[in-house]
């Protein structure tokens, strides 16, 4: 029994490797699951997901784990490692082999343990993770070493391949929306300046669930009125069931704000993601501010719109020139009339890469000094700041926040603050 | 608790709910270990069926609290009677009742109205507490529920402590209309409920629907998975196909093909553009073409 729970600790440091995060009380949890339900493969593997996976993009990181540590004897596995994948697909009823939505759950999950779990596996194929060696030291005294390698590689061969096919017991794990959450998990979690087309065509898919908590998010405020003005008559109707005793008061609900917002985007190449996919958020939260007015730039201020979905801009800009926020900022100087008012938020996206132009920071602490405020959000890795041609930190002594928005995760959570 | 995995998965079969190995063990871990259960999953892939079939399972009663924004404390818990207390005050004034003798009186258990939480936890016998839709609740009832789902108990100032005689099972169900907090996922098991695979569903149908053709029954699983994998604005739950399967015998359908699947589709999809989308497909996703 002492074993078997010294393999579950180093089963749940391997998880937290992986990135779950997973704290004392569930991995107590997870031992009286164990117990619970005894120890034969399938049952244990579903108990310990139970206790341990809370959010189910992380479920492909856990079978994974699983499979490393716990594997199965070798006759339940299929004849062939290179015929599984057809068994999987039959065997489950969920369709044709070669269909999409599994593939891609696997390949996504891959992908994110590749940037997570595995650098050492994939560093270095030869040697394993330092969880899996630590482990492999416990086991060499059983004797079960080369078994425990022949499985790594095992594995490893299929990943290569791209094959990667759940194992016969985890067949039923990614389902339809099971796939959908742990893709979307995974975009919201890549960070723009690795993106691609293709992952920007699925940020994009990404997008409608975000608008839609940032809009309960922004109602909600509106409705938790306990404070503010008195409402009347629904203060006295709910008083005469009570005798006309005052017991509770009940208070109208708020105004919307009158926020009025002014979006800049910088849509040249290396941020052009991190740009339009803030400004498609945006667009769709519309009817939450007072008025939203979109611009775009690269040397210079464009207008931007959607339509179906396609960032329009007005007039056109050259999508190769060289940024020039300095003349942008010139240009939205000039146009400050009924644009920035004292009840204003300006919020800037772009990483501040000015070409060694000049900055003009004196412009944008004249824009603060006339709005409300001014937030930054800078799709670029803290650590790159200031470095080479960045003019952030000097726009950061006079904006009223500057935050990291790497991805879709934290670009909602600065929105949401600045909401 | 006593109970055995087989006891559960012979209770689900008997309530014809058809499940999986994951669905089986989280049930009987949430029973044996005493924990609440977060279930997870996309809407009408049976969630709140889950607590339904458990107090079946169990012979108890099921107690249902709806989450929606704005819910709190009042109505979750518990609320003093007050029309109640008014009247037996003003009958005591009459009667010359001294307040001493009145409050004694006027917060009693009988002037208490029990909202679903207390009255999980007052339960003579333990009873299933489904707390629905979570998601929908604020954070601060979420962090209310925090409290109680660790304790199982609750303080009434003017009566004390109440605490519960036998914990009773919770379950909560969520549609991920926002992130439910890290503390709230730890303290509970976690379950995803997925929309059922083709022969899950074809099973789910069969049981059912039983008029339905067999073969039939196999094609409209097969139809209804295909149009979940479009990307719809709403895929169709467990529930909507059950419904279209039903219209498909009330229509007569003998065949799958494109025509039947048109006329029934409005059971199926809710929304026009989803449904314009299908239609448009619906001779390549129709199991028969003529």
């Amino acid at each position: 029994m002492a074993r078997l729970r010294d393999q579950l600790v180093g089963f749940i440091a391997a998880l937290r490797a992986a990135g779950l995060r997973i704290s004392v009380a569930e991995s107590i949890d997870a031992m009286n699951a164990v117990a619970a339900v005894g120890l034969a493969r399938a049952p244990m593997h579903e108990a310990l997901a139970a206790a341990l996976v809370k959010d189910e993009a992380d479920r492909a990181i856990f079978d994974e784990s699983f499979d490393r540590f716990f594997a199965a004897p070798r006759a339940s596995r299929g004849e062939h490692p290179d015929h599984r994948g057809e068994q999987v697909s039959a065997a489950s009823g969920r369709g044709r082999p070669g269909e999409e939505p599994p593939v891609r759950a696997a390949a996504l999950a891959s992908r994110r343990d590749e940037k997570s779990l595995a650098p050492p596996l994939q560093a270095k194929p030869a040697k394993k993770s330092t969880a899996a060696r630590s482990h492999g030291a416990e086991k060499e005294k059983n004797g079960e070493e080369g078994r425990d390698a022949w499985r790594l590689s095992d594995r490893m061969r299929d990943r290569q391949e791209h094959r990667e096919q759940p194992s016969p017991e985890e067949s039923t794990a990614p389902g339809i929306d099971a796939t959908r959450v742990a893709r979307i998990r995974a975009i919201e979690r890549t960070a723009f300046d690795e993106f691609s087309d293709l992952d920007y065509d699925e940020a994009r898919d990404a997008l409608a669930p975000l608008i839609r908590r940032f809009r309960i998010r922004l109602g909600r405020r509106l409705r938790l009125a306990r404070t503010g003005r008195i409402d009347f008559r629904r203060t006295i109707r709910a008083a005469l069931q009570r005798g006309g005793t005052l017991i509770d008061v009940n208070f109208r609900a708020r105004r919307p704000r009158h926020v009025d917002l002014v979006i800049l985007a910088d849509i040249s190449g290396s941020v052009r993601y991190a740009a339009q996919l803030m400004l498609e958020l945006m667009a769709g939260t519309r009817g939450c501010f007072r008025r939203v007015s979109s611009f775009v730039y690269i040397d210079h201020l464009a207008e931007a719109d959607f339509e179906d979905g396609h960032l329009v801009m007005t007039p056109a800009l050259d999508l190769h020139a060289r940024s020039d926020f300095g003349r942008v900022l010139g240009e939205l100087w000039q146009r400050r009339t009924g644009l920035l008012r004292r009840g204003t938020i300006v919020v800037i996206m772009g990483d501040g890469r000015n070409n060694r132009l000049p900055a003009r920071a004196d412009l944008v602490r004249e824009i603060a000094r006339a709005c409300r405020a001014v937030v930054w959000l800078n799709p670029e890795d803290p650590a790159r700041w200031g470095t080479g041609d960045s003019a952030i930190k000097q726009y950061a002594r006079e904006v009223n926040a500057l935050v990291p928005s790497r991805n879709l995760r934290e670009l909602q959570a600065a929105l949401a603050a600045i909401a | 608790m006593d109970v055995t995995r087989e006891q559960i998965s012979d209770g689900l079969k008997r309530a014809k709910y058809v499940t999986n190995e994951r669905v089986e063990t989280a049930i009987f871990l949430a029973l044996a270990l005493e924990k609440p259960l977060l279930i997870e999953g996309p809407a009408g892939a049976g969630k709140t069926e889950v607590a339904k079939v458990l107090a079946e399972i169990l012979h108890t009663e099921l107690i249902r609290l709806q989450c929606y924004e704005g819910l709190d404390e009042a109505r979750a818990l518990y609320e003093w009677n007050y029309q109640k207390q008014l009247l037996r005050m003003q009958a005591g004034e009459q009667e010359g009742l001294r307040w001493e003798e009145l409050s004694e009186h006027i917060f009693s258990r009988d002037y208490l109205l029990e909202r679903p939480l207390l009255r999980a936890i007052t339960a003579p016998s333990r009873a299933v507490l489904l707390i629905d839709e979570i998601d929908k609740a604020d954070e601060e009832f979420e962090a209310f529920l925090l409290e109680l789902l660790s304790d199982f108990q609750v303080s009434v100032p003017e009566l004390g402590t109440l605490k519960a005689h036998e914990r009773p099972v919770v379950i909560l169900t969520s549609n991920r209309a926002r992130e439910l907090s890290e503390a709230l996922r730890r303290r509970c098991l976690h379950l995803f409920i997925d929309f059922p695979g083709i022969e899950q569903e074809r099973k789910i149908i069969e049981l059912k629907v039983p008029e339905l053709d067999a073969k039939l029954a196999a094609e409209a699983a097969r139809f209804v998975s295909a149009i979940r994998k479009l990307g719809l604005r709403k895929p169709p739950s467990i529930a909507e196909t059950l419904d279209w399967a039903r219209a498909l015998v009330r229509l007569g359908v003998r065949e799958l093909d494109t025509d039947a699947v048109r006329t029934a589709l409005s059971v199926l999809l809710k929304h026009e553009d989803d449904r314009a989308r299908v239609e448009s497909k619906a001779s390549a996703l129709a199991p028969r073409t003529r």
